[in-house]
C-alpha cells in the first residue's frame, strides 16, 4: 500500500517546492511589516503601521470593493449561463449543439489581450463608456468555459431516469429541472461560481483595457506599483485578502466535512 | 436528505440573487458619469451656491484636489468627476471614441489631432480672468490654425539626467543616452516620438520633416541602443527608483525627476546638452459639444489661479503657465531645476512640435519594431 | 412536449445572445478594423477594406520573429512548469493520503495572492539590491551584484514558471486521482517494478491531465504582456506587449487589430494541431 511508505524523496520534493513557492510570498509579507519603504537585509525595523494605513486608505479599499462587486456579478452571470449551456449539452440534441459548445469554450483559447482589444473596440464603437460594467462583461466571457465545464462534468454522471420518474409522476419539464436537477447540481454550481469569482477577482489583462473611472484592485495596484511608498499598503491588503481566502477555504472544508 | 438538498438550492439561489443585487448597487454607484449633465444655471448665481457637475479626463495624480483647489474653494457645490487616461494616445483614443468628459488634458505634440477631427471647442478667453497672467509664448502654444483652442497649464523640460558620481565627466549631449560606455545603466522613456525627437537632435535633423530614410536610420540607432538600455520607463517613479539605487546612471527625464532626486539627496545633475533641451507644455481643452461649456471655462480659469499653480510647482516640480507663480518661486532646488536664474535657457530650448497623424503612425510603428527586433 | 421545447429556448437564447454580442461581434469588429487604413473619422463608419496593415506587417519581419519567440517562451514555460508540477500532483494523489486536501490548499495559497504582487516579489528577489544578490554578497560569494538576473527574457520565463506551477498541478492531480488502484495491483501481480508500473500504467493514464495542464499554461502565456512589462526590460518584450502598445500608446487600432488577428489565427492553428494529437473532446467528457 503506497500510503504506508516512509516519507520518500517525493515528500521531500513537495516540501522543497512549497518552500520555493512561498519564498516570494514571505518576502511580500516581510515587506508589509517593514518599517521602511525599501526592503533591505538585514531588516531595519518592524511595524504594523501599514495595516493601519490600509484601513484609512479609501482608494485602496474602494478598489478592493470594486473587485468584489465585479467578481460577484460576473461570476453569477457566468454560472447562470454556463449552467444553461451545460443543461443543453446534457439533455438536448439539436443541430447547432456543436457550434454552441465550441463557441462557449472558445474564450479559453483566445488570448486575453485579443479579447480585451476586441471588447474595447465594441464598447467604443457603441459609445459605451468604460466602467465596472464593461470589465464585468469581459469577465463573464472569460469565466464561461470554466463554469460550463464544471457543471457539465457533474451532469454527465447524473442519471436521467430521475427526471423521467418525476415527469411520469406528472411534473412538467421546467418544474423537473427546478426541483430535481438543480438541487443535485447545486454543489457543482457553487463550485463553478467560486471558480468564476476567483478568475474575475485577480484578473488584470482584461480589466486594464476595460476600466473606466473606477479601478478594480489589480488595476489600481498596477497604477500604484510605481510609487514605492504606496507599495507596502497594497501588499498589506493582499496579505489580508490571502488570509481571508484561507479562512473561507478552511470554513468551507469544515462545513463540507460536517455534511 | 431531501431537506438538506432543498436548503442548498435555496442558499445557492440566495447567493446568486445577492450577487446580482450587489452588482446592481455597485454598478449604480460606479457609473456617476452616465448621469445626464445638469443644466448650468446662469452666471448670476453666486459662485458659492452654484451647483452642477463636470467630468475631467486627466492623468493619474492630477485628480488630487491640490491641483484644482481654486475651483474647489470657489465653487464648493460643483461635483468634479475624474477619468484617468494613461497616455496622450490613450486620451486621444478615448476622446475619439466618444468619451463624454467635458475637459481633457493633452500635451504638445498631440494637439493638432483634436482640432483636425473637430473634438475641441474654441476657448472664449475674454471669460478667463487669469488669462493676462499667461505669457504670450504659452498662449501661442494653445493656438492652432490661429484660434485659441487650448489653455496652457503645466510645462517643463526634457533632458538627460545623470548621476554625478557615476559620470564624473558630465553629460553634454543627448548622445549620452546611446553611449556604449554606460552599458546596462541607461533608461529611456518608452515612447516612439520621444526617441525620434532625441535622434533628430543628435543628428541635426528637422523634427518636422523626418524622411523615411532618416526614420529607418533612427530605428537602427535605437535597436543598437537596446544593448546599453536597462529598461524603458513608462512612469517617472520607475526611473527615479533606478537612479536612486544606482542601477541607472543616465536617463531621459523630465525636470520633475531631477527635483525629486535632489530632494532625496541623490547626487544628480540635469544636463544642458549642446543640442538644446526639449520643452513640452500641457494644456486643457474643452470637448466639442459639451453641455457644460461655461462651467468648464470656469474650471480652466481656476486652473490658472495662484494656489493651484503653486501646488503644481511645489508638489509635482512642474512649471505653471501663470507667470506670477513662476516669479514667486524661492526654493533653491526648484530654481535650479527650472534654470530660473538662466534667462537664456528658453533660447536653447526646442519646443515639441505637433505631430501629424502620419507621423504618429510611422513613429510609433518604428518604436514597436525596435522592441520586436531580435 | 411543449414545455420541453419552451425550456429549450429559455436555455438556448440567453447564452447564445450573450456570447454573440460580447464574444463573436467584438472579434468580427476587430477583424474588420484590421482592414482599415487609418483612424481618421468616426470610430464606427464605413471604410473601404484595405490590406495595407497586413502588407506592412508582412514586410516587417520582426513581428513574426517576436511571435515565434513568444510562442517559444510559452513552450518553455509550459514544459518546465508541467514537468515540475507532475511530481507534486503525484505526491498529492498517492502519497498524501488523507491530508491531500490540506496539502492541495497549501499549494494553491500562493496562487490566491495577487498575480501582480507575485511578479513584483520576483522583481525584489532578482534586482541588483534584491534578496538573491544581497544574500550572495553577504555570504561573500560575489562582490558585485549580478545584473543578469533581471530585465531580460530569462527573468520573464522564470517568473512565469513560478506563477503557473500551483495551477498546473491541478489537472494532472485530477487525472491521477481517477486511476483505478486495482490496475496497480494487477501490474504488481504481473511482476512490474515500481518504475515500470509508473511508466507503463500511471503515466499514460495521466496523459490527458498532462496535456490539459500543458495547454492551460501554453495558450495564455503566448499572449502574456504583464510579466514582460514588469521584469522583461528592453529585450524581454513579448508579442502581447506590442499589441498593447498599439492600442494604448499609438492609437493605431487598425494595425493593433491586424496584429491581434495574426495572434488569434496562430493560436487557433496551434490548438487545432494539438487537437489532432489529443482528442480534446474526450477531455471534456
Amino acid at each position: 500500500m503506497s500510503t504506508r511508505r516512509a516519507p520518500s524523496r517525493l515528500t521531500g520534493y513537495y516540501f522543497g517546492l512549497i518552500a520555493l513557492l512561498y519564498l516570494p510570498i514571505a518576502i511580500l509579507f516581510l515587506f508589509s511589516i517593514n518599517a521602511n519603504t525599501t526592503l533591505s537585509f538585514p531588516m531595519r525595523g518592524l511595524t504594523l503601521g501599514w495595516y493601519k494605513n490600509l484601513l484609512e486608505s479609501g482608494a485602496v479599499l474602494r478598489a478592493a470593493r470594486n473587485s468584489l462587486v465585479v467578481a460577484a456579478g460576473s461570476s453569477a452571470v457566468a454560472t447562470a449561463l454556463g449552467t444553461m449551456v451545460a443543461l443543453l449539452i446534457a439533455r438536448y440534441q439539436f443541430r447547432a449543439k456543436g457550434l454552441l459548445v465550441t463557441l462557449a469554450v472558445l474564450p479559453l483559447i483566445v488570448p486575453f489581450v485579443v479579447l480585451a482589444v476586441a471588447l474595447l473596440i465594441l464598447f467604443s464603437a457603441l459609445h459605451v463608456d468604460r466602467s465596472l460594467w464593461t470589465i464585468g462583461i469581459g469577465h463573464t466571457v472569460v469565466a464561461l468555459p470554466y463554469t460550463l465545464l464544471i457543471v457539465v462534468a457533474r451532469l454527465a454522471g447524473f442519471d436521467p431516469n430521475l427526471e423521467e420518474a418525476a415527469m411520469d409522476l406528472g411534473a412538467n419539464y421546467p418544474t423537473t429541472l427546478r426541483r430535481i436537477v438543480l438541487p443535485i447540481i447545486a454543489p457543482a454550481m457553487v463550485s463553478a461560481w467560486l471558480t468564476a469569482f476567483t478568475v474575475s477577482f485577480d484578473e488584470f489583462a482584461l480589466a486594464l483595457f476595460l476600466a473606466g473611472t473606477e479601478p478594480t484592485f489589480p488595476v489600481y495596484l498596477f497604477s500604484q506599483l510605481r510609487f514605492a511608498n504606496r507599495l507596502p499598503i497594497m501588499i498589506a491588503l493582499a496579505v489580508l485578502l490571502m488570509i481571508g481566502t484561507l479562512t473561507l477555504v478552511f470554513i468551507a472544508e469544515r462545513v463540507r466535512r460536517v455534511e | 436528505m431531501i431537506r438538506a438538498l432543498r436548503l442548498s438550492t435555496r442558499t445557492s439561489g440566495l447567493m446568486l440573487i445577492l450577487a446580482l443585487v450587489a452588482t446592481a448597487c455597485g454598478g449604480a454607484a460606479a457609473t456617476p458619469t452616465q448621469a445626464p449633465p445638469t443644466a448650468v444655471p446662469p452666471t448670476e448665481v453666486p459662485a458659492a451656491e452654484m451647483t452642477g457637475s463636470l467630468t475631467v479626463l486627466d492623468w493619474a495624480g492630477y485628480d488630487a484636489p491640490d491641483f484644482w483647489v481654486d475651483f474647489k474653494n470657489t465653487y464648493p457645490k460643483v461635483t468634479v468627476n475624474f477619468e484617468i487616461g494613461a497616455s496622450d494616445a490613450d486620451i486621444y483614443t478615448r476622446m475619439k471614441a466618444g468619451d463624454q468628459a467635458d475637459v481633457f488634458h493633452p500635451y504638445t505634440g498631440y494637439l493638432q489631432f483634436y482640432v483636425d477631427e473637430g473634438l475641441v471647442e474654441e476657448i472664449d478667453t475674454s471669460k478667463l480672468t487669469n488669462w493676462d497672467k499667461v505669457p504670450d509664448h504659452f498662449k501661442a502654444i494653445g493656438q492652432i490654425n490661429g484660434k485659441q483652442y487650448f489653455v496652457p497649464w503645466d510645462w517643463g523640460f526634457t533632458s538627460v539626467l545623470y548621476r554625478t558620481d557615476k559620470v564624473p565627466e558630465g553629460v553634454d549631449s543627448w548622445a549620452a543616452l546611446l553611449d556604449p560606455r554606460f552599458e546596462g545603466h541607461v533608461s529611456m522613456w518608452d515612447d516612439g516620438p520621444g526617441a525620434v525627437t532625441v535622434s533628430s537632435y543628435i543628428n541635426g535633423w528637422d523634427e518636422t520633416k523626418i524622411t523615411p530614410e532618416q526614420l529607418a536610420m533612427i530605428k537602427e540607432e535605437w535597436i543598437k541602443q537596446r544593448d546599453v538600455n536597462l529598461f524603458y520607463w513608462a512612469g517617472q517613479q520607475e526611473m527615479e527608483a533606478g537612479m536612486a539605487s544606482g542601477d541607472i546612471w543616465v536617463a531621459y527625464a523630465w525636470q520633475g525627476s531631477y527635483a525629486v532626486l535632489l530632494g532625496q539627496g541623490v547626487p544628480v545633475a540635469y544636463a544642458n546638452p549642446k543640442e538644446g533641451r526639449n520643452s513640452w507644455v500641457g494644456v486643457y481643452g474643452i470637448r466639442k459639444g459639451t453641455q457644460n461649456y461655461d462651467l468648464a471655462l470656469k474650471f480652466l480659469d481656476a486652473k490658472l489661479a495662484a494656489a493651484t499653480g503653486n501646488n503644481v510647482v511645489n508638489l509635482f516640480y512642474y512649471g505653471h503657465s501663470n507667470q506670477d507663480v513662476m516669479n514667486g518661486i524661492t526654493d533653491a532646488t526648484l530654481k535650479q531645476a527650472f534654470s530660473i536664474d538662466d534667462p537664456t535657457i528658453l533660447q536653447k530650448t526646442n519646443f515639441t512640435p505637433n505631430l501629424t497623424a502620419e507621423q504618429l503612425d510611422a513613429w510609433t510603428a518604428m518604436w514597436a519594431e525596435v522592441k520586436a527586433a531580435p | 412536449m411543449l414545455d420541453r421545447r419552451a425550456t429549450f429556448w429559455v436555455l438556448y437564447l440567453p447564452p447564445l445572445l450573450w456570447l454573440g454580442a460580447f464574444f463573436v461581434v467584438p472579434l468580427i469588429l476587430m477583424a474588420a478594423f484590421s482592414f482599415r487604413a487609418d483612424m481618421r473619422g468616426e470610430v464606427l463608419q464605413w471604410w473601404t477594406p484595405t490590406l495595407k496593415q497586413y502588407a506592412g506587417l508582412f514586410a516587417a519581419g520582426s513581428y513574426w520573429r517576436l511571435l515565434g519567440i513568444s510562442a517559444f517562451m510559452a513552450l518553455i514555460v509550459a514544459l518546465i512548469s508541467t514537468a515540475l508540477a507532475y511530481p507534486i500532483a503525484y505526491f498529492l494523489a498517492f502519497r498524501a493520503g488523507r491530508r491531500a486536501g490540506f496539502y492541495l490548499v497549501l499549494l494553491l495559497v500562493p496562487f490566491w495572492t495577487s498575480y501582480l504582487l507575485r511578479v513584483m516579489a520576483w522583481k525584489f528577489m532578482l534586482g541588483s539590491n534584491g534578496v538573491i544578490n544581497s544574500f550572495l554578497m553577504y555570504t561573500g560569494l560575489i562582490h558585485e551584484p549580478l545584473t543578469a538576473l533581471l530585465y531580460n527574457r530569462n527573468a520573464v520565463v522564470l517568473t512565469l514558471i513560478y506563477v503557473w506551477i500551483p495551477f498546473v498541478a491541478l489537472p494532472i492531480f485530477a487525472a491521477l486521482q481517477r486511476i483505478d488502484l486495482a490496475l496497480f495491483e494487477a501490474a504488481s501481480d504481473l511482476g512490474a517494478t515500481p518504475f515500470r508500473r509508473f511508466w507503463r500504467v500511471t503515466f499514460p493514464l495521466s496523459l490527458p491531465g498532462v496535456f490539459a495542464a500543458f495547454f492551460m499554461v501554453f495558450i495564455p502565456t503566448v499572449g502574456e504582456y504583464v510579466t514582460p512589462l514588469l521584469v522583461g526590460g528592453s529585450r524581454g518584450s513579448m508579442y502581447g506587449n506590442i499589441v498593447q502598445d498599439f492600442f494604448t500608446k499609438a492609437a493605431n487600432w487598425p494595425l493593433g487589430s491586424a496584429l491581434s488577428m495574426i495572434m488569434l489565427i496562430a493560436t487557433l492553428a496551434l490548438v487545432a494541431l494539438a487537437a489532432r494529437i489529443v482528442d480534446l473532446r474526450r477531455l471534456i467528457e
